[in-house]
């Protein structure tokens, strides 16, 4: 949180909680709390949206001059020299229980089938401040429980509380306006303009924002409870923006969510749907058995010294169409005596690497003295004025900073074609140059491979399993050459070794003399 | 400090023989005593609902599960035996289990998970026998753990009366 | 030609009925220790359990032989053997019966007639320890070579006395024979009980140290050694052991009864037919059998210092002492 200190604005003092501290004047109430460390309820408010007051949770009391302190909404009150604030005097806390108890007389309480729950504010602050037991005899709204508003979010009416957050998001951030709230008292419910399904790449973002469960993701529904998920801190790999996110992961395997996270100079509170869900490239699966490709490639392949290309060799220990299992010492020595043994090298990045990896790669290159490029892919269209950039390198700025050109996927064809022997390193390096351009390679180029899967192309050497951006640390400078860095957030697949180190490895045997490579020491 | 005060022993008793001829009639006189072994499979342990068997799942009456795989078993369980995965279903109830495995290994019959349910979806059943030839049958998925209402009826009205208890005094402000 | 038939079916009889009687052994001593302590003990194979030696000899056969590594691997194979042996040849002299007419043919009931027997028995049963010794040396763990030592110091100390006692009976039979040693006892009062109790309860003591049985299986004993000489020991070699312990078991009790209660000899009945006779043993043999398991269900082991204080400090100076005042008494009664 961004104190008033630290923007250099002008401040007011304020009595909170019996100390003297100093306030944004031009913030609401609720935020110079928050901002000392005090807690104070709140639904309706979020600090990304504009506030309205409607749900009454973040009552303090509040005493001004010489009036008698008033029970107000912090979230609604702007700061005013002299106030003296207590967010936990008797009155504040009996207001907000009153609150509680209407928001919760017709709350189905079907907290076990939940996705929020775990993470439900409401839960939080009955547990917290509520009373325990309803005291209500009349039953509860029915309504409908699942809504469908679009490809993206379910509308559960029963769940809903009105805060209105959603509509708001519509309104102040994407400024499309597609939800309203709709109906009159007790009958009010969320709905979307005429019926209409929602559209746009943020959608998810309400899902977020929303307090309770009213709001659910397609895509996350029941697929996880949120306490199980792992949460690592890290960066989207989806454009060039690279927004600040948590990965959660379930039982140390499968990437469930990608959520934002706040960051005041890149995404604020949001981030698009298609980077929320890039779950593609982080949850390939494993290779059939006894196949080698098709699925994620661990520890290495190899051309096998029987079989030709598209030919499988059965039952022999040689996998499929003449590639071989191999272990990533052999590989890499492998690996190490075609590129010794070659007459031109080149050396093609994926926009994916880290700074790390890219500065691993250029190590190589000057020991082979090789050409460096990345490929760089054309923008994908998805580009907005809000956060997606529509380039969907991740970290296009760093490799230029480093000093590697961006190439697009028929240049890059074309250096290949001239290489006697290359590397492509990095997570979909060979998705991105294409795959047919890859089997259409002529000229006896050979390839050694770093990449997530293998494909069993005509020219494949050697392919070695990499992490993917989950999987690995680093970073990465984003458009604005902000650092954007990456943390484990689950292991890699047993075999997988860091593409920094395994680039380390292979600089270091082929700098020995021909003949010492073959055993590389790790 | 406590100064004890040894016995002096009798010739006799330094003889060790008698002695040992005493304990040697003892243990004669023992073995006409009938045996009080409980011979198991035959005579089985007496079981009522206060018995702590095995968890199961409790089958509604109109055929599903009750569980909902809210996970809140999954995390009282202290062995860490119980794995949850829930999918969407159409009914009313819009959430059952996929899978839903304890590890009888892990399990130790605690009954955490039953205290812990609100759905009333998991008791500790009286099936006490648990023997298999490998670990992985010893997982049991829900095939194995379900059980229809009935059969768990006398250990669900016992949990409800001591849990009347806290019903009781909470619902009287 | 009927001397060697007769021979043969003698070997043949007594071997079975040696094995036999260790094979129930084991089958008594999980009974009897089970009635003693309100159990019923092993009852699930064949009708009460019967058949519970068959099933544990299949089993022993089926289980995994394990050599540990480090051991001298022949030693290690041959010392249970070495252990069983001796038991089953010193079963030889015992006369477990008079003399038998059967068809007309003379038999006398031992499988060999020595006029050496007891010096016979002694030897052997001396070599008997050499399988405990060479087992716990050869499994090169430290527990059975602990199991092992023990073996043989308790042999030593309890050696003499065992010798002591019988030599009091010796000078009273004036042979070493055992049948001449029975043949003494005919009548019922002339038992050598009545004439040598001290050598009897000596003897009765030395026998359960001899055999490595409680109160005094230093040997094996788990608390202490894990299991002794035989921790490293598995399957039929492990079985083997207890086999030799069984047997030796049978000598020793067969011994005592030729020795202090008359052997065959049936009281208030001297006429008695051989076969009352051979019945009369085996009672008298199963009692002292019972004995040991008996004593071994009833007493704690003694300690280590104890069984040596015991062995060299009470025993062996009554024991000598013993064979004093009965040769001085001989000597007296002679003139
Ligand atoms: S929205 Fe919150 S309080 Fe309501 S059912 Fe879901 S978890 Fe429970
Ligand atoms: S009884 Fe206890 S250990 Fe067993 S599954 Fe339930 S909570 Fe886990
Ligand atoms: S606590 Fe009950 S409802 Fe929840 S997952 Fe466990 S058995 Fe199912
Ligand atoms: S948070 Fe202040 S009224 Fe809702």
């Amino acid at each position: 949180m961004t104190t008033p200190e630290s923007t250099g604005k002008p401040t007011v003092k304020i009595q909170l909680n019996g100390s003297e501290v100093e306030a944004d004047p031009s913030q609401p109430l609720i935020r110079a709390c928050h901002d000392h460390g005090v807690d104070v309820p709140m639904y309706c408010y979020h600090p990304g949206l504009h506030p309205v007051g409607s749900c009454r949770i973040c009552q303090v009391e509040v005493k001004q001059g010489e009036a008698p302190p008033r029970v107000v909404a912090a979230c609604r009150t702007s700061v005013a020299p002299g106030m003296v604030v207590d967010t936990e005097s008797p009155k504040a806390h009996e207001t907000r229980r009153e609150c509680l108890e209407f928001l919760l007389k017709n709350h189905p309480l079907d907290c076990p089938i939940c996705d929020k729950a775990g993470e439900c504010d409401l839960q939080d602050y009955a547990f917290q401040e509520g009373q325990g037991e309803g005291r209500s005899s009349e039953p509860r709204r029915k309504l409908h429980k699942r809504r469908s508003l679009g490809d993206v979010i379910v509308l559960d009416e029963e769940r809903c509380i009105l805060c209105s957050r959603c509509v708001r998001f519509f309104e102040d951030v994407t400024g499309t306006a597609q939800l309203a709230v709709t109906g009159l008292g007790a009958r009010s419910v969320i709905d979307t303009f005429m019926g209409r399904p929602l559209t746009g790449n943020y959608q998810g973002n309400v899902a977020d924002i929303c307090p309770v469960g009213a709001l659910t993701l397609k895509r996350f529904r029941f697929q996880a409870r949120v306490w199980n998920l792992t949460k690592t801190v890290s960066h989207c790999a989806e454009c060039s923006r690279g927004c600040a996110i948590t990965v959660e992961v379930l039982r140390r395997k499968q990437v469930k969510r990608f959520r934002p996270r706040f960051d005041p100079n890149v995404n604020q509170y949001w981030m698009c749907d298609t980077g929320r869900f890039a779950f593609d490239h982080v949850e390939i699966p494993a290779c059939e058995p006894g196949e080698l490709t098709g699925g994620r490639l661990t520890d290495a392949v190899q051309r096998g010294a029987h079989g030709v290309a598209g030919q499988g060799v059965a039952g022999s220990g040689v996998g499929a169409r003449g590639l071989e299992a191999v272990d990533v010492d052999r590989a890499l020595g492998r690996a190490a005596d075609a590129l010794t043994g070659a007459a031109a090298r080149a050396i093609v990045l994926s926009p994916f690497v880290t700074q790390e990896e890219a500065g691993a790669a250029l190590e190589l290159a000057r020991t082979l003295g090789a050409e460096v490029c990345f490929v760089s892919p054309p923008p994908n269209g998805l580009q907005d004025d809000l956060l997606h950039t529509g380039d969907p390198c991740p970290n296009r700025k760093g490799l230029e900073t480093l000093g590697v050109p961006g190439l697009g996927a028929d240049d890059v064809r074309a250096r290949l074609a001239k290489a006697g022997v290359a590397v492509l390193v990095g997570e979909r390096v060979q998705e991105l140059i294409g795959l047919e351009r890859l089997a259409a390679l002529t000229g006896g180029v050979r390839l050694i491979v770093l990449d997530l899967v293998a494909h069993d192309l005509p020219g494949l050497e050697v392919a070695l399993g990499v992490p993917c951006h989950v999987e690995k640390q680093g970073h990465w400078l984003n458009v604005d050459g902000l650092r954007r860095d990456l943390a484990i957030a689950r292991s890699a697949p047993a075999g997988v070794e860091p593409l920094t180190r395994l680039l380390g490895q292979l600089a270091g045997a082929v700098g020995r003399p021909a003949g010492a490579t073959a055993e590389v020491r790790r | 400090m406590v100064i004890l005060q040894r016995k002096e022993l009798t010739l006799a008793e330094r003889l060790y023989l008698p002695e040992i001829l005493r304990g040697l009639s003892i243990t004669f006189r023992k073995f006409f005593k009938k045996a009080i072994t409980r011979q198991y499979p035959e005579e089985p342990l007496p079981k009522d609902e206060v018995t702590r068997g095995q968890p199961r799942l409790v089958v509604k009456d109109d055929g599903h599960l009750a569980c909902v795989s809210c996970g809140l078993c999954e995390a009282a369980c202290p062995a860490y035996a119980i794995t949850i995965d829930g999918h969407e279903v159409d009914r009313p109830i819009e959430r059952e289990p996929e899978r839903f495995e304890i590890d009888m290994l892990r399990c130790i019959l605690c009954g955490f998970c039953e205290e812990a349910c609100p759905k009333d979806a998991i008791f500790m059943s009286d099936e006490l026998e648990l023997a298999d030839l490998t670990r992985a049958e010893l997982v049991y998925g829900i095939d194995k753990l379900k059980r229809p209402r009935s059969a768990l009826q006398k250990r669900i009205d016992y949990v409800y009366r001591i849990n009347d208890r806290w019903r009781n005094s909470s619902s009287t402000p | 030609m009927t001397e060697i038939v007769i021979w043969v079916v003698k070997v043949v009889v007594v071997w079975g009925a040696l094995l036999t009687t260790a094979a129930i052994m084991s089958l008594a001593e999980r009974k009897v220790s089970a009635w003693m302590q309100y159990r019923y003990g092993p009852n699930r194979v064949g009708p009460f359990g019967v058949l519970q030696p068959v099933a544990d000899g299949i089993k022993f056969i089926m289980k995994e032989e394990l050599v540990p590594a480090g051991a001298n691997r022949l030693l290690f194979r041959i010392a249970p053997a070495l252990s069983a042996a001796p038991a089953m040849l010193a079963v030889a002299v015992i006369p477990f019966g008079y003399t038998a007419v059967i068809a007309g043919h003379e038999i006398t009931l031992s499988v060999a007639d020595l006029d050496i027997g007891i010096l016979y028995i002694l030897a052997l049963g001396g070599l008997g320890v050499y399988g405990v010794i060479l087992g716990g040396w050869a499994s090169n763990s430290k527990y059975s070579l602990l199991g092992g030592l023990r073996a043989s110091a308790q042999m030593i100390s309890y050696e003499l006395t065992l010798m002591l006692s019988i030599m009091a009976v010796v000078l009273m039979a004036g042979s070493l024979d055992l049948r001449q040693i029975i043949e003494g006892q005919r009548a019922f009062l002339d038992w050598n009980i009545f004439y040598q109790p001290l050598a009897f309860v000596l003897f009765t003591i030395a026998m359960f140290a001899e055999t490595n049985r409680h109160p005094f299986d230093f040997a094996e004993c788990e608390p202490e050694l894990v299991g002794g000489f035989h921790t490293e020991y598995s399957s039929m070699r492990f079985a083997l052991f207890f086999l030799g312990e069984y047997c030796a078991m049978t000598v020793m009790a067969a011994l005592n009864t030729t020795l202090f209660w008359g052997g065959p000899s049936v009281p208030f009945w001297p006429d008695a037919p051989w076969y009352v006779g051979v019945v009369a043993f085996i009672v008298k043999t199963s009692f002292f059998l019972f004995l040991f398991i008996w004593v071994r269900w009833t007493l704690p082991r003694l300690r280590f210092d104890q069984l040596m204080r015991l062995g060299w400090q009470a025993l062996l100076p009554l024991a000598l002492a013993n064979v004093m005042v009965t040769g001085a008494v001989i000597a007296l009664t002679a003139n």
